[in-house]
């Protein structure tokens, strides 16, 4: 929309990459050479527990901290001044100017990102109508509820049209009914052909949108690729099984890292590399099977057991 | 540069539009004339409470004539009271005395000896050290003119020559003009000039200098600090928050100046002072436009440094008491730059960046100082806005990443050093 499309790589081509990025604070090592290339027109999932130095890698994407070593790409270019006009970003720490009316605080995020007074107006109530808000328009920001003040936030962020969005924990704090608004925002917006970095440390919620991930711990990505590539990678499974008559699996199963009944069905947790098929004999030897399924793993999962593979290299 | 523009647009309406923006135009003449016309008026009308004072004339010569030189010298609020002592010895007489200014049936009491006009001695009794205004301005000049007088009497010299020897001299002051004219001077006037200028510029660049720490604090206490710096670098987002702030107050300034000029225009007299456009020379319309926009980028920068540093105003205050002091201070030594401008100490002093607004500025009302000083304070001062500007773009985009912990002067030269 503001920016020239003849800039950007063809979808599925890295539009943002970093390369070697590094942070420290004093002694402490928050980000340690991370690279990362995201595609265009993906929404792509950067995942870690609190702390695993997401929020530092994002505030070196948008200049807010100055990276020690490390290159950051924006469509092949280094990042610059106007190139930041064409990310838009939520931080985690997010808010509004209290005093300000709706419309004019959604025209000023718009201004400041380059967009023209006049076409910033005309965005901004475009957004407040998709939103629901245009009865609010004049309104100041605090005489409205919290979830519309998160509404308002949001637009600003896409309101300008950007190449790039960065969500930093975008759901947190949002009642169910507004998360799910959102998630459908995202998904009409990634259908438009915006890019959208998508940080979080909730799993779940990254695994129902993201089409591809990258897992960060201690400030080093352990895991990255789209998420069937991860699955391969990591063909951590797990399988239910249950049984006519009470019988029970047998103890001495191959591969079986942990077994659990609940409401009569076994579930059984199979260590990395073990393929579901291999207990179907063995299961259906025991007795009378009536349930046998083979389960994908969660994105939790493959993260436990990526942290412990990692960890295990690093040991050795 | 835009984006600048953007933030100053924004800052600037935010301020025009408020509602205590419309109150502080209106109040604020009102506001400065009572700081500085105030106590004129109360100066002129000083001492003319009604004083009834009691007396003691041992002498019983000097009681008459004194009444006669009060009401002549225009001190017909001072009421003599002569206290009747019969055939009373002078203590017990002066112990009725004590207890009438106890009582409150006088205010205080003169004791004159027997033989006034050869051994002039007077004792004078009063409650309080405020009384002294009373003897020293009124009472003694007027008994000394009524010894005068009798003495004068005593060896029979003639009205005339009395009038002759009691001659005084009649003083008129000129200023030198830079074109080496003369004019005539009116010390008090351009002293008030000088003084409300001051005024000015120490009300403004207080007001909007913490104007200034209340909207970067606000950034962060509205937690759009990071979002800001999503879109404008840090450097760009103080200019913008400063040039805004600065446009409004120079706005309030010139819909007074306006209104001043108005007034002059028909000639406003209140008490002796004389409300007139004609003391503003060039010089000091000049210099005390730059030192109003350079004292006001300084403490506005310093102050959005303070900010930048702080999370909420309680954290500021530490910060902030040495910024008021750098106002306070040149304000305390004004006196002594007044007395002596052009002396060694006045010349350091007033070229200090913080003190220059008030000091320099002075010094240019009452005296023509070098130019190479004026324009010394104003490159130290530029210098310094330039360093704190600096300074207060990269306190910013480190304070985001320290929420919580309260800043100290040590992580304030730590984050400055960084």
């Amino acid at each position: 929309m503001t920016t020239n499309h003849a800039t950007l790589p063809a979808v599925g081509e890295p539009l943002l990459t970093l390369r070697g990025v590094s942070k420290a604070y004093g002694t402490k090592q928050a980000v340690a050479g991370v690279d990362l290339a995201i595609p265009r027109g993906s929404i792509y999932g950067f995942l870690g527990p609190n702390g695993a130095g997401k929020t530092t890698t994002i505030r070196s994407i948008m200049n807010i901290i100055l990276p020690d070593s490390g290159e950051i790409l924006l469509a092949g270019e280094p990042l610059g001044a106007t190139a930041r006009d064409r990310i838009g970003y939520l931080p985690e720490e997010r808010g509004l100017y209290r005093k300000m009316k709706c419309v004019e605080q959604l025209a000023y995020l718009a201004e400041l990102k380059g967009v023209p007074r006049r076409e910033a107006m005309e965005r901004a109530d475009v957004w407040l109508e998709r939103l629901g808000l245009t009865e609010n328009r004049d309104k100041k920001v605090d005489t409205l509820s919290k979830g519309m003040q998160q509404k308002i936030q949001f637009a600003a962020t896409f309101i300008s049209g950007p190449d790039l969005v960065i969500l930093d924990e975008v759901f947190s704090g949002l009642d169910p009914l507004n998360i799910e608004l959102l998630r459908e925002m995202i998904l009409e917006e990634k259908e438009k052909g915006t890019t959208i970095l998508f940080s979080t440390h909730m799993l779940a919620e990254a695994e129902k949108i993201c089409d591809a991930i990258c897992l960060i711990e201690g400030g080093e990505v352990i895991l990255d690729g789209t998420l069937q590539q991860v699955r391969e990678r990591f063909p951590v499974h797990t399988v239910r099984a249950a049984w006519r008559d009470e019988t029970e699996p047998p103890t001495d199963l191959p591969g079986v890292t942990r077994r659990e009944k609940s409401e009569g069905v076994w579930e059984l947790a199979l260590a990395e590399g073990v393929v579901p098929d291999s207990l179907l004999e063995l299961l259906a030897a025991a007795g009378p099977l009536t349930l046998f399924s083979a389960n994908r793993p969660s994105l939790g999962e493959i993260f436990l057991a990526a942290v412990a593979r990692h960890r295990g290299e690093v040991a050795a | 540069m835009r984006k600048v523009l953007t933030v100053i647009r924004k800052e600037y309406l935010e301020r025009v539009r408020s509602k205590s923006f419309v109150i502080g135009t209106l109040l604020g003449p009102v506001l400065m004339s009572m700081f500085i016309l105030v106590p004129v008026l109360v100066a002129d009308k000083g001492g003319d409470e009604h004083r009834t004072v009691g007396i003691i004339d041992l002498s019983g010569e000097v009681l008459e004539s004194l009444s006669f030189v009060l009401a002549d010298q225009g001190r017909g609020n001072v009421e003599l009271e002569p206290l009747d002592c019969g055939a009373r010895d002078r203590d017990a007489c002066v112990e009725e005395l004590r207890g009438q200014i106890l009582d409150g049936t006088v205010h205080s009491g003169v004791v004159l000896g027997e033989n006034f006009y050869d051994e002039p001695r007077a004792t004078f009794y009063n409650q309080s050290v405020s009384s002294l205004v009373l003897r020293e301005d009124v009472l003694e000049p007027a008994l000394n003119r009524v010894l005068r007088e009798a003495r004068f009497a005593r060896v029979d010299v003639p009205e005339s020559v009395y009038t002759y020897l009691s001659g005084r001299a009649y003083w008129d002051s000129r200023s030198v003009t830079a074109e080496g004219g003369e004019q005539v001077q009116n010390e008090a006037g351009s002293f008030v000039v000088a003084v409300s200028l001051i005024m000015i510029i120490y009300m403004m660049v207080i007001m909007y200098g913490s104007h200034t720490l209340t909207a970067v604090i606000e950034e962060k206490s509205s937690r759009m600090a990071e979002v800001m710096l999503a879109s404008v670098s840090p450097g760009h987002l103080m200019l913008g928050k400063v040039l805004g702030i600065g446009l409004s107050g120079l706005t309030q300034f010139g819909i007074w100046a306006l209104a001043f000029f108005v007034v002059s225009q028909r000639g406003v007299t209140i008490g002796d002072f004389s409300l007139d456009a004609a003391m503003l020379t060039p010089t000091i319309l000049v210099s005390f436009v730059v030192f109003f926009l350079l004292g006001f980028f300084l403490y506005a920068t310093l102050y959005a440094g303070v900010g930048a540093l702080c999370n909420s105003i309680q954290d500021s205050q530490q910060f902030n008491t040495p910024l008021v002091m750098g106002l306070v201070i040149p304000m305390m030594l004004l006196s002594l730059v007044l007395r002596s401008p052009d002396s060694t100490l006045a010349v350091v002093l007033s070229l200090v960046p913080l003190f220059a607004p008030v000091l320099m500025f002075m010094r240019v009302c009452v005296e023509t100082p070098p130019m190479w000083q004026i324009g010394l304070s104003w490159a130290l001062m530029i210098v310094s806005i330039w360093l704190a500007a600096r300074g207060a773009g990269k306190l910013f985009r480190l304070g985001i990443l320290m929420h919580g912990a309260a800043p100290t002067w040590a992580s304030l030269v730590r984050m400055l050093r960084s």
